[in-house]
């Protein structure tokens, strides 16, 4: 019935001669007992288990782990159900919005050369390829005008489609790369692109447009001396906002910001941190360097 | 004496008087073992590839390169504080120890430059004349030159428990056996001498033997071998998982920095940090929980030896019995009676109305030198002392327990003359005057050996009646003798005569050396016999013994029938066994021609041992179950031991002399008697019974015995959330998915959160009688058997980690990235330049974002880890039966395991959440419930596993569920 008797009857283990000690084994000793560990030809066993045992034990693991992993698909299925495909559940980790600039390459430092085309045509390629999705007539065919200075809410069930808002490049002007297709960096004037990362139902300035605008971080501030930006002196319209998410809010565009740098100081690696300003805006928290401001460094050569 | 001047020379030459401590480790070399055992090695490698790939990335000016840099102190910051915990441990535990070996400085009185002076012992040089009186300490090897009446009390050395009488004569060529020599560190009993040092410190015959014991080496313990198992089988997993996803890694694209970073990852994931440490608290708990059971333990894993032990060789006077004499046995009126022996007597149940006894109560009371010390009135009369020899002082307690005042009953019958015990006559005689005011007769009583005192008398008192003495009288007297003599007791005979009162008036003057009184033609009136008798608690600790398949021998100096027949009264000969001779006697057979394995007893004579070969010895070991060594010097003991470890036994061994120090040393455990214990024993030892009792050294095995199954429900317990924490690194390498548990995070499960449950397990009570099972089987019933690892790894972990990923995958969708996204995502989720990372949903990250996000995955994990763990404890409460049937709130250590466990994890979560190094973050409350149903889905599981287990005994599921 018990083990415990069983193991007081079992006669065998007085009969147990001691073996050599455990120290005094030699490696052929423990070769030897190695090979009969894999392949004990007079038990027919293989690790310590006959066919019978290895096909028995690997037979209730497989039962085992199909169900452990039935149960784990139902539990994130479950879990999947109470979720809305349209809203995420919570938005406090991504929220208040970070920050990303156009062109970017490989590293927040745009240094090129105004004399040697080759070093900022990257730049500009990167530029167009961007601004592509913001042509005049794609925008026309696609959103709609909106009114500006409000936020652009619609009702409707979540799973409803979702208008956009028009973000014509135009609207970029001097940095729309209509009239200067090299955005300025052929005159040593480049534009750079600020754009605020989308946050699901996010209302960004409560009300009031959150705007850009730049310093020179850590360094001489005469280096910069003037910025223009676009549209309407660097601010990011209302009717833009609130953002539906991806799947209802199929054609919406990233409202931008273009920096025009029309005078900065000529080979020098000037620090910019360009920060958004508005309520609800972060812009100077020390972990985190791209939450509501980006600091990139430009190094314009002659 | 000598001079001052020459003492000071030799004492330069020789050095002090005092024997060299054995060679203590460095204590640094202790630390650094500590430093390099174990996992700690594991650990190192894991630091030392921490800060490789700091330096690499530093190098290439990664960001995040002190992340790694850290991670290697904090390795190396664990591996040092368990190192210093574990030294500080081992330190606590000798320290007990060296308590022992501080011995009061020893005075002598030395004769210098021809003046006696008090001398630190350890002063004294060859030559030295010194004086010793009753009472001190012998403080070197000296040839006595002087001596009145001195004896000396030889069982520290020797083991003869009789104090042995020393003159000047030269008596034999073996020093040990020559009168004229007395030891260092025995003591003088009684008398005075004077004697010149002849050898000081090492060179005493002591500090030989002492040197003998340090040569004896010390053996492992049984589980500090079962622990090197252990670590070796989680090293194994550790190095093999390890390697092969080092090379998985490296072949899946991987570089081989990241490949290192990972390395790290599994290595610490699979290291139990804090086990090591835990399995030392509980050792430490248990060792405390003996201590007050009696049985101090000096080293901690002598504490488990004891619960593995299968042979106890125990010394017989002061461990079996109570090391005083005490009346047994009394014959009057052709009867006898027994006496009661237990160790606080107050009455005596025998019949006491035959005006017999009367009589014998007088001659008991009357013909006794013995006295108790003044001042004890208010004390029991068996824990008064009594100034005199064992018997006297055996029948002083004895007539004080059944007559009251034995001192006014002996002033109101006042003593005249007294003639006292001497080897020549073999009797004790006085005259006393009688109580009776109107009796003017005096008593003449007597007591001695049985035969002499019968040759002195004519008659016999029976019922109070003098008869003649005729031979079928004295048949009955002859077999009352044997009988009681049989039973391995001392026989006393008493005697008495009224002297007429015409031939001795009242003024008569009695001489001693003429004799002019009559000392034969007396009266015989009875027999006392007297034993050393067996403690109380010894025959129910060794029938518990039997019980769990401990073999219990019996080692003793003494007399194979005294020995015998309190080995047949403690049980160690059991009521039906028989010996050799035994079988020969009732068959009416020669010895030779019985049958030997007939024959479950055996009583082995020292002087048989010694012309024993090892394979007879062997032989006799393994075909008698029941053994006893009488006669035995206590250098025999240690082949007795080295015999019974030849059978794979692991052997416990009790003494109390510095010649039973190699026997101790060489015993699997070793225990010492802390009351009769000499320092040497005590210092050999592994363990010292504060009471001497044998009985104690019982609690002590199944102290032993549960702590082991203990350990094991701690190392499943903690062995379990390995897989839990190794997974994620795992499926993070192959899936690519952002990584669901931090480096830094396991340490605080390993050495946080899991440590008090973990402990808490040492005070599981014990799931069946453990004292009813054999000794577990050395090389088969393993601490960590494959059936615990594989259970614990790939059954509760696997678990464990499914229900830590359910919530894992729930923190990430719910913050708007599922499962489907995650898949493959490592590289650009880990990229410190991408800050617009788009979720499932169109959302964009910031790096920072993403990371803090990733937090909140390793604090999620941390916390379903931490939950499932609390169910994991749970069942580790028991092996076999149910929880129900171990009461879920017996234990209730465990429920301060669990509160502790929940409550660091939300110190972790909610208190140091701001602090961004250790990379936890609050929690939202609900993922603390996402993984409660895989918690309980664990504990029904493993009530389903044990259900089968205790239905289907032997089948498939037992061999392959139970650990």
């Amino acid at each position: 019935e018990n083990k415990h008797e069983e193991k007081v009857q079992d006669p065998d283990r007085e009969k147990d001669k001691p073996k050599a000690d455990m120290g005094s084994k030699t490696w052929a000793d423990l070769a030897g007992e190695m090979k009969i560990f894999l392949w004990n030809p007079e038990e027919r066993t293989c690790l310590g288990r006959t066919a019978k045992s290895w096909g028995l034990i690997l037979l209730f693991y497989f039962i085992f782990y199909t169900c452990l992993a039935g149960m784990f698909a139902f539990c994130l299925y479950v879990m999947l159900l109470t979720l809305s495909p349209y809203t995420p559940r919570f938005r406090d980790r991504v929220s208040p919005p970070g920050v990303m600039i156009r062109p970017y390459l490989n590293g927040f430092t745009i240094a090129f050369n105004v004399s040697h085309p080759s070093t900022w045509q990257p730049y500009v390629d990167s530029m167009q390829h961007f601004l592509a999705a913001y042509d005049d007539k794609v925008q026309e065919e696609k959103n709609i005008e909106c009114v500006p200075g409000q936020y652009f809410i619609q009702g409707g069930k979540d799973s409803e489609e979702k208008k956009a808002c028009q973000f014509k490049r135009s609207l970029l002007q001097n940095c729309s790369g209509i009239e200067d297709p090299t955005f300025g960096y052929s005159r040593g004037q480049p534009c750079i692109l600020l754009k605020m990362n989308r946050i699901i139902g996010y209302r960004p300035g409560a009300g009031v447009p959150v705007s850009v605008d730049c310093k020179v971080q850590k360094g001489n501030e005469s280096h910069l001396r003037s910025v223009d930006f676009y549209p309407g002196n660097g601010t990011f319209d209302l009717m833009y906002y609130p953002y539906y998410g991806k799947f209802t809010h199929v054609n919406y565009t990233s409202p931008l910001v273009a920096m025009h740098f029309t005078d900065v100081q000529k080979n020098y690696l000037v620090p910019i941190q360009c920060s958004l300003n508005g309520k609800g805006i972060i812009n100077d928290l020390n972990s985190d360097r791209f939450l509501g401001r980006i600091i990139f460094t430009l190094s314009i050569g002659k | 004496g000598l001079s001052s001047a020459r003492a000071a020379e030799i004492l330069a030459r020789d050095g002090p008087n005092a024997l060299t401590p054995p060679k203590a480790t460095p204590e640094i070399v202790k630390f650094l073992r500590q430093m390099i055992g174990g996992f700690s090695i594991l650990l190192w490698i894991g630091a030392g590839f921490s800060w490789i790939s700091f330096g690499i990335q530093l190098a290439q000016g990664t960001d995040s390169a002190f992340d790694n840099l850290y991670l290697g102190v904090v390795l190396a910051l664990v591996v040092i504080l368990t190192g210093i915990f574990a030294y500080y441990q081992e330190a606590k535990s000798t320290n007990i120890m060296a308590s022992f070996s501080k011995m009061i400085p020893q005075q002598a009185l030395v004769l210098r430059d021809a003046e006696k002076k008090e001398l630190p012992a350890d002063q004294l040089v060859v030559g030295d004349i010194v004086e010793i009186k009753g009472g001190d300490r012998i403080p070197a090897d000296i040839r006595l030159i002087f001596t009145q009446g001195c004896k000396v009390d030889n069982s520290s050395l020797t083991g003869e428990s009789e104090p042995q009488s020393r003159s000047c004569d030269f008596t034999h060529e073996n020093p040990l056996e020559t009168r004229n020599i007395a030891f260092y560190s025995t003591t003088c009993v009684e008398g005075t001498a004077t004697g010149i040092v002849i050898n000081t410190g090492d060179r005493t015959i002591i500090g030989r033997i002492a040197s003998l014991a340090s040569g004896v080496g010390n053996e492992k313990t049984p589980i500090a071998i079962e622990i090197e198992h252990f670590v070796w089988l989680v090293a194994g997993v550790a190095v093999s998982i390890g390697v092969l996803f080092f090379i998985i890694s490296v072949s899946m694209r991987y570089r081989i920095l990241d490949s290192i970073i990972f390395l790290i990852g599994i290595i610490v994931a699979n290291v139990p940090e804090g086990l090591l440490a835990t399995v030392t608290v509980s050792l430490s708990l248990t060792a405390k929980r003996m201590a007050k059971k009696n049985c101090l333990v000096k080293n901690l894993e002598a504490v488990e030896t004891l619960g593995s032990t299968s042979i106890i060789c125990s010394d017989k006077t002061g461990t079996l019995t109570q090391n005083r004499m005490t009346v047994a046995h009394l014959w009057f009126d052709n009867q006898i009676y027994s006496a009661d022996t237990s160790e606080d007597q107050t009455t005596q149940p025998f019949d006491q109305s035959s005006p017999s006894w009367t009589a014998l109560s007088k001659i008991v009371t009357l013909c006794n030198r013995a006295e108790f010390r003044p001042g004890q009135e208010n004390l029991p009369i068996m824990k008064r002392v009594v100034v005199g020899d064992a018997s006297e002082t055996a029948l002083l307690k004895f007539s004080e327990v059944i007559l009251g005042d034995v001192m006014s009953i002996r002033a109101q019958n006042k003593k005249v003359a007294e003639i006292p015990f001497n080897s020549t006559n073999k009797f004790q005689l006085s005259i006393h005057e009688t109580a009776d005011p109107h009796d003017k007769r005096f008593l003449l009583v007597m007591k001695g050996a049985p035969e002499r005192i019968l040759e002195r008398c004519s008659t016999i008192m029976i019922n109070g009646k003098e008869e003649p003495l005729d031979s079928e009288k004295a048949e009955a007297f002859q077999t009352a003798y044997m009988e009681l003599g049989g039973m391995g007791e001392r026989v006393l005979g008493f005697c008495h005569l009224y002297l007429p009162e015409n031939e001795f008036p009242e003024t008569f003057q009695f001489d001693t050396d003429s004799m002019n009184f009559p000392t034969s033609n007396l009266c015989f009136v009875g027999l006392l016999s007297m034993i050393d008798p067996p403690r109380s608690t010894v025959p129910d600790a060794v029938s518990k013994c039997r019980s769990a398949g401990i073999k219990v021998i019996m080692v003793t100096g003494d007399h194979p029938i005294t020995a015998k027949a309190i080995a047949k009264s403690v049980g160690i000969i059991s009521a039906t066994s028989e010996t050799v001779e035994d079988i020969a006697k009732r068959l009416n057979i020669p010895v030779e021609q019985v049958n030997r394995r007939e024959a479950t007893a055996a009583v082995v004579n020292g002087m048989e041992l010694k012309d024993m070969s090892s394979e007879q010895l062997d032989s006799i070991l393994r075909e008698h179950a029941e053994i006893v060594f009488a006669r035995t010097s206590p250098q025999q003991k240690l082949i007795i031991v080295e015999g019974c470890q030849r059978q794979g036994a692991v052997v416990a061994v009790t003494g109390d002399g510095v010649n039973d120090s190699p026997a101790l040393k060489k015993a699997d455990i070793g225990i010492a008697m802390g009351i009769a214990g000499s320092d040497a024993a005590k210092n050999a030892a592994d363990m010292v019974l504060l009471d001497d009792n044998f009985a104690s050294i019982v609690t002590g095995v199944e102290e032993g015995r549960l702590i082991f199954d203990n350990l094991k429900k701690t190392i499943a317990y903690t062995l379990t959330k390995n897989i839990a924490e190794l997974c994620p690194f795992l499926i993070y390498i192959i899936a690519s998915i952002p990584m669901p548990i931090g480096t830094i995070t396991i340490l605080f499960i390993d050495l946080g959160t899991d440590i008090i449950p973990s402990v808490a397990l040492a005070y599981e009570k014990a799931e069946s009688d453990i004292m009813n099972r054999r000794p577990r089987n050395k090389r088969k019933d393993r601490l960590v058997n494959h059936q615990l690892a594989v259970y614990s790894y790939l059954q509760i972990g696997i678990m464990q980690s499914v229900g830590a990923f359910v919530t894992y995958f729930t923190v990430y969708a719910e913050q708007g990235f599922l499962p489907s996204t995650l898949l493959g995502v490592r590289v650009h989720w880990e990229s410190a330049a991408s800050n617009d990372f788009e979720d499932s949903y169109g959302q964009q990250w910031t790096y920072y974002q993403r990371m803090y996000l990733q937090w909140t995955g390793y604090t999620a994990f941390f916390v379903s880890i931490t939950i499932q763990q609390v169910a994991d404890l749970i069942i580790r409460k028991t092996r076999r039966n149910s929880i129900f049937q171990q009461g879920l709130f017996r234990n209730k250590v465990i429920w301060v395991g669990i509160f502790s466990q929940i409550g660091i994890a939300a110190i972790l979560t909610y208190g140091l959440g701001h602090v961004t190094a250790l990379n936890f973050t609050p929690l939202r409350f609900q993922y603390w419930f996402v993984a409660v149903p895989f918690a309980i889905l664990i504990w029904v599981y493993d009530e389903i596993r044990k259900l089968l287990i205790r239905r289907y005994p032997g089948s498939w599921w037992d061999k392959n569920m139970y650990y």
